[in-house]
């Protein structure tokens, strides 16, 4: 009971933080990559109007946003908490290591739902032919979302700089979709990045959304991937993090 | 409300306010020994600190920048792991049970940085929260801590919006909630101005005297002066100095100050020199036909320059001597 009161103190103070900061994360989750879902249909010729080709720059945008949110917007909070000792005030309090990870996680999650939820609102007036299945597509959010924030965090704990991590957040959010199979097919890429993208967590994130969106329930192996990652970032985030310097 | 330094558990079986069910009420407060930090790289910050602080004493730990003082702090937060020796909080082991140690703790850390977009009321009572209390007990303690420390009209206000001195009152404010029967503050009252400081200097006592231990530390040493039953002085990492104002004034040979102006530079700094007796330093007033100057007892200032060799460094004119 009392780690469930600080894992919600934790998600709170977050919350309540984010107020001033409703205008960014709004760009960030639903603006950017709605507009990335236009801009994907602009650029896609021909094929872009299929219902197909419109579920993939759906399904896109969503792990676009949970990437926005994930690592730049949740590894940016993380810093911030870091290095103008924020995190210093948590870590001389009674509170478990463990409760301030639940708490941001639970933030993370909570930002994730909203944002996955708005976009679906977007697709369906965009009339993208969606029949999400709800069970898997939950399963996918949160499992990258897990596997995403795991990357921030590493990153957020290894960084020698606010500058230097908040580059590398923003680097890496970016990059994790746009290197990946994301927004076009896989047979797209060159040959050796094909080859590296096969194993970015957001090409198995893009692949399952893509699946649940579609009405199908198949999205076992990659959310297996994903669970995967997502135990190892978040085992060496939480290893990283300096709650107890030595 | 009143402070607790005893350790009790309350009918819910739930560690009430500064209690915890494993802690020893008759153990100090806190109980340094051995206090060993190296850092990597091989730099020794903490050599060796013994040091215990009994409920209701205030301790100052005063030292030049550097000298090891935040170190020796967050060793006993629990922040830093020492690399030799031990931390007891009221008899827990800090070192091997942190979070227990924690529970009996209020800090105020040195550099710690608040959520802006807070209000001070829901800063408060969110941390109250996590310090334990319930949700009723979390309100009152925020509306206690904020009258205590003048922030109850800035409640409603976002801490983005305060001064420094409000924020500094904000992080004292959350090491106080929940009343813990130590309060860990370090340099609690830099960057405030004067009114300030001593609205906290009165927070400390009223802790101290409701049975609170505190040990703080701070480069004023008027603060340390004023407030502290006793001090300690930390110098290259080693506890050079430990004891109540009277027992360190007596570690000087020469405890009687004259301070003077040179006659033939009467525009010139004050000069001072010590002496063994009053008798001694009127002597010496006499002799010189000094019209212009105080013979008083050295002070704790005088003390801490004679043990940190500053003044010296700074005024070579100066006589200390101290049997240290």
């Amino acid at each position: 009971m009392r780690r469930l009161n600080e894992i919600t103190c934790v998600f709170r103070i977050q919350l309540a933080n984010m107020r001033g900061e409703a205008g960014p994360f709004l760009l960030a989750a639903v603006v950017f990559p709605s507009a990335m879902y236009l801009f994907a249909g602009a650029v896609g010729g021909a094929g872009a109007a299929t219902g197909e080709a419109r579920l993939r720059f759906l399904a896109g945008s969503i792990v676009f946003s949970l990437s926005l949110t994930s690592i730049s917007w949740l590894g940016y909070l993380m810093l911030e908490n870091r290095f103008t000792g924020r995190l210093k005030l948590f870590a001389t309090l009674p509170l478990a290591r463990s409760s301030y990870v639940f708490g941001f996680l639970g933030f993370a999650l909570a930002q994730g739902a909203l944002s996955t939820a708005a976009l679906l609102a977007v697709g369906r007036w965009a009339g993208v032919p969606v029949r999400p299945s709800i069970v898997p597509l939950a399963l996918v959010v949160v499992l990258t979302i897990l596997c995403l924030c795991g990357l921030g965090a590493v990153v957020a704990a290894r960084a020698r700089s606010f500058t230097e991590g908040s580059l590398m957040t923003d680097a890496l959010g970016a990059g994790l979709v746009f290197l990946a199979p994301v927004y076009y097919a896989p047979e797209a890429m060159p040959g050796w990045l094909g080859a590296v993208s096969r194993w970015l967590p957001t090409t198995f994130a893009a692949s399952a959304v893509r699946t649940a969106l579609s009405g199908g329930h198949e999205v076992y192996g990659e959310a297996l991937a994903l669970a995967l990652t997502a135990a190892a970032t978040l085992a060496l985030g939480l290893r990283l993090m300096k709650w107890r310097e030595d | 409300m009143s402070w607790r330094s005893t350790q009790t558990v309350d009918g819910r079986g739930r560690r009430g306010v500064g209690a915890c069910a494993a802690s020893d009420a008759r153990a100090p407060a806190l109980r340094a020994r051995g206090l060993v930090k190296r850092y990597r790289g091989g730099v020794e910050a903490n050599r060796g600190i013994d040091l215990e602080v009994n409920a209701g004493e205030v301790v100052s730990v005063l030292g030049p920048n550097g000298a090891g003082k935040t170190t020796f702090l967050r060793q006993v937060t629990t922040e830093l792991r020492p690399t030799e020796g031990g931390v007891e909080v009221f008899g827990v082991d800090a070192v091997a049970a942190p979070l227990r140690a924690k529970r009996l703790m209020g800090v105020t850390p040195q550099e710690a940085g608040l959520f802006e977009q807070l209000k001070v009321r829901e800063h408060l009572e969110l941390f109250a929260r996590l310090k334990g209390l319930s949700k009723a007990e979390a309100r009152a303690a925020s509306r206690e801590v904020a009258e205590e420390l003048g922030l109850a009209p800035e409640s409603g206000k976002r801490v983005g919006d305060l001064s420094g001195g409000q924020r500094r009152r904000v992080l004292l404010g959350l090491a106080l909630l929940g009343r813990p029967p130590l309060l860990v503050l370090d340099e609690p009252t830099t960057g405030l101005d004067p009114a300030s400081r001593r609205a906290v200097w009165d927070v400390i006592r009223r802790a101290a005297s409701r049975g609170a231990a505190v040990i703080l530390s701070t480069h004023y040493i008027e603060e340390a002066e004023r407030l502290s039953d006793r001090v300690a002085v930390i110098l290259d990492g080693r506890l050079v100095a430990f004891g109540t104002l009277e027992e360190l004034l007596g570690r000087l040979e020469r405890s009687y100050r004259v301070s003077y102006r040179d006659p033939f530079d009467p525009e010139g700094e004050t000069r001072s020199l010590y002496f063994e007796s009053f008798a001694e330093a009127r002597g010496h007033v006499q002799e010189e036909g000094l019209s212009e100057y105080t013979v008083a007892r050295a002070s704790l200032e005088d003390v801490y320059f004679a043990l940190t060799g500053q003044r010296a460094t700074e005024e070579a004119s100066e006589e200390v001597a101290c049997g240290v």
